[in-house]
């Protein structure tokens, strides 16, 4: 069996011939690390104002091809450490000078958000979303008035950077095509969780308009990233966090629920699977999950108390479970037995009857390659079917 | 009729029902109910708030709205407040460790802390261990939040404990945590004297600090 069957085949909720895994986002100075690559000193060439502006420049200039770059390494680390699938993701940015920003450039994305750039120990270049352009209705109007152009430029980016990944790698990896951030996050993000949770009751006919609008846009991408190729999709908001769900289940559901399952008919209706994507603790939204008609789930985040086992017991095999390993130590600092020890529990919680990937809760700066490949290993070892 | 007032400014507030809650408040302003009894009111409706917070009832967009309206009619109360004994329970400082940029925890920490009578100094994001300290030495709070949600960065806690004890100040300040990455044995690993898993029980615990 090669990975694509594998994958396919526990998608499917049939037992492959052994506990597929998969990799996520692995962070730039993970895949570093794998490919044996030093990271160039961004950070003290930025601190450079002539610099910075040529930095600017190149980043404005070559957007899609440096972020193809990135995942291209991604995918070859991926490869290497002998993962069946991995997430891949296109993002549409933009870098503006902004003076109060650490390192005086900041990324501004197409639907109304600041990502501050900043430099890991290792001299790693890693951007995070940090606050919101559009905090008052008529900030969000504008916003989207000035940047409609770049709406089908994005559709058509996805579509290219998706296809270019697949033609590339495809015969040695199964790329799980992701749409971007979902609704709720691309809803709340541009106007920031506060102001959201006032307009919600302040203003519910403008949060309506911006999650019409996200729907749109993020349906068309999602189709573009299936026109490329990419058998199974990956959909994704954070809907929770450590302690349970950002919202009560029911208004996501009034506010999002229709949205979700535009969704799922879309990949459907294209022939293919879609998992979901939420960190935090996310009980309380199982049965939503199946409701709008997910696939799968990804991350099952052990820090927020997710447990692989009563997941399976909550939703049987109406859901592909994917993830679980924790990077809060396991993957950081534990010992290969411990790794060995988790990954053969995941295993007898989830994998029976097929319907579960082995992976990664997440990925930060600080998960270490060769724990992943204990990780692999013993899912080869200990995750044969042998009926 | 001044009790039937307050009754209703703690139901607006629970309704989530801000117009509502700031008319009542205003009539509390010009009218002849104790200002210090509608503070009271709102301060008996956030324990509510935090009760259904708690028993997952409500959830953080409840609780960012609730605590949006306690801080609006607090807005219009405080300033008629007479004697300085009404004035803020203490002074929290809080802020994100260094090389983490969630804000989210924080910021809904400090919206429910302070609307329960707390005054709050926020550090932002990425706070470096020394901004920490030199904020208490400054501030001299009851009590110092960190939020850290990632393994990349809870180191940074042990260093900010190391810096308020090199700077004779540990024991001057209550210290508590919260975030993704941290549990009550980090906490005590760390040598925090707290680990809060949610807004509400923080304020909980630092009220009780207070009043200690
Ligand atoms: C939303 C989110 C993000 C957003 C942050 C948006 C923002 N501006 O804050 C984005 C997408 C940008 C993001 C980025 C990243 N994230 Co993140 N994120 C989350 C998520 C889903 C929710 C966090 C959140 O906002 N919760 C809502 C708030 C209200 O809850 P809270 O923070 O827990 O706070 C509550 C309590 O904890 C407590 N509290 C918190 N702080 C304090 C402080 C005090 C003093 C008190 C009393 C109480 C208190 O009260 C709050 C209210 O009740 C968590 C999952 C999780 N389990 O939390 C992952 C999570 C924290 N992220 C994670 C990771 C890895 C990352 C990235 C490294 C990803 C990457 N590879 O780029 C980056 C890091 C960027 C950086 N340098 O900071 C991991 C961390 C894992 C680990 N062990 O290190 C988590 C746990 C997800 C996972 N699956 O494992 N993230």
């Amino acid at each position: 069996m090669d990975f694509k069957e594998r994958i396919l085949t526990a998608i499917n909720h049939e037992e492959p011939d052994r506990v597929p895994v998969m990799g996520l986002i692995l962070d730039r100075a993970t895949s570093d690390r794998v490919l044996g690559k030093k990271p160039a000193d961004i950070g003290s060439m930025l601190s450079n104002p002539e610099l910075r502006d040529e930095i600017k420049d190149y980043m404005n200039s070559s957007w899609n091809d440096m972020y193809y770059g990135s995942w291209a390494d991604v995918l070859e680390a991926a490869i290497k450490l002998g993962f069946d699938a991995n997430w891949t993701v296109y993002a549409f940015m933009q870098a503006v000078e902004d003076p109060e920003s650490k390192l005086g450039l900041v990324l501004h994305d197409v639907f109304g958000r600041v990502w501050e750039l900043g430099v890991d120990e290792d001299g790693n270049m890693m951007s995070s979303y940090v606050r919101g352009l559009c905090t008052t209705e008529e900030e969000w109007d504008a916003w989207v008035e000035r940047k409609r152009p770049l709406y089908d430029k994005l559709i058509e980016n996805v579509a290219d950077y998706h296809k270019r990944l697949a033609d590339n790698y495809g015969d040695r990896i199964l790329p799980i095509g992701f749409a971007g951030s979902g609704v709720f996050e691309n809803t709340w993000q541009p106007m920031g969780f506060v102001n959201f949770s006032k307009f919600v009751y302040q203003k519910p006919d403008f949060v309506e308009k911006v999650i019409d609008f996200q729907t749109d846009v993020y349906l068309k991408c999602l189709d573009a990233v299936m026109r490329s190729g990419v058998e199974v999709v990956l959909g994704g908001d954070d809907l929770s966090q450590k302690t349970g769900p950002f919202m009560h289940p029911e208004l996501i559901e009034r506010l999002f629920g229709d949205s979700y399952r535009r969704v799922s008919e879309l990949v459907h209706k294209r022939n293919r699977k879609l998992i979901w994507h939420s960190c935090g603790n996310i009980y309380a939204l199982l049965d939503k999950f199946v409701e709008w008609g997910f696939d799968g789930i990804l991350t099952m985040e052990p820090t927020a108390g997710m447990d692989l086992g009563k997941v399976r017991e909550q939703v049987g095999h109406k859901l592909v479970l994917v993830g679980n390993l924790d990077v809060s130590y396991l993957l950081v600092r534990g010992t290969q037995e411990e790794v060995e020890a988790a990954v053969k529990k995941a295993i007898r919680d989830a994998a029976k009857g097929g319907g579960y990937i082995l992976s990664a809760a997440h990925s930060h700066r600080l998960v270490d390659p060769t724990r992943l490949k204990w990780m692999i290993e013993a899912a080869h070892k200990y995750g044969k079917y042998t009926s | 009729m001044s009790g039937e007032i307050l009754e209703q400014l703690k139901a607006r507030l629970l309704d989530l029902d801000m117009d509502g809650a700031v008319e009542l408040a205003e009539l509390v302003a010009g009218g002849d109910v104790r200002i210090a009894d509608a503070v009271n009111a709102i301060s008996e409706g956030l324990e509510v708030v935090g009760q259904r917070f708690q028993r997952g009832e409500w959830f953080l967009t409840e609780l960012v709205y609730a605590g949006e309206i306690a801080r609006e009619t607090m807005d219009l109360l405080s300033p008629l407040m007479e004697t300085a004994s009404s004035g803020p329970l203490g002074t929290v400082v809080v802020g994100t460790v260094a090389g983490d940029l969630h804000d989210l925890g924080k910021d809904i920490f400090i919206n429910y802390a302070r609307s329960a009578g707390f005054k709050l100094i926020d550090l932002g994001v990425d706070v470096p261990a020394e901004g920490f300290v030199s904020a208490v030495k400054e501030h001299h709070p009851l009590a110092l939040g960190m939020s850290c949600l990632l393994t990349t960065t809870d180191s940074e806690i042990g260093k900010v404990i190391e810096g308020l004890k090199r700077q004779n100040v540990r024991d001057k300040v209550k210290v508590i945590i919260g975030g993704a990455a941290l549990t009550e044995q980090f906490a005590e690993n760390a040598g925090a004297d707290a680990f809060a898993p949610d807004a509400v029980t923080g304020t909980d615990i630092i009220r009780g600090w207070g009043a200690s």
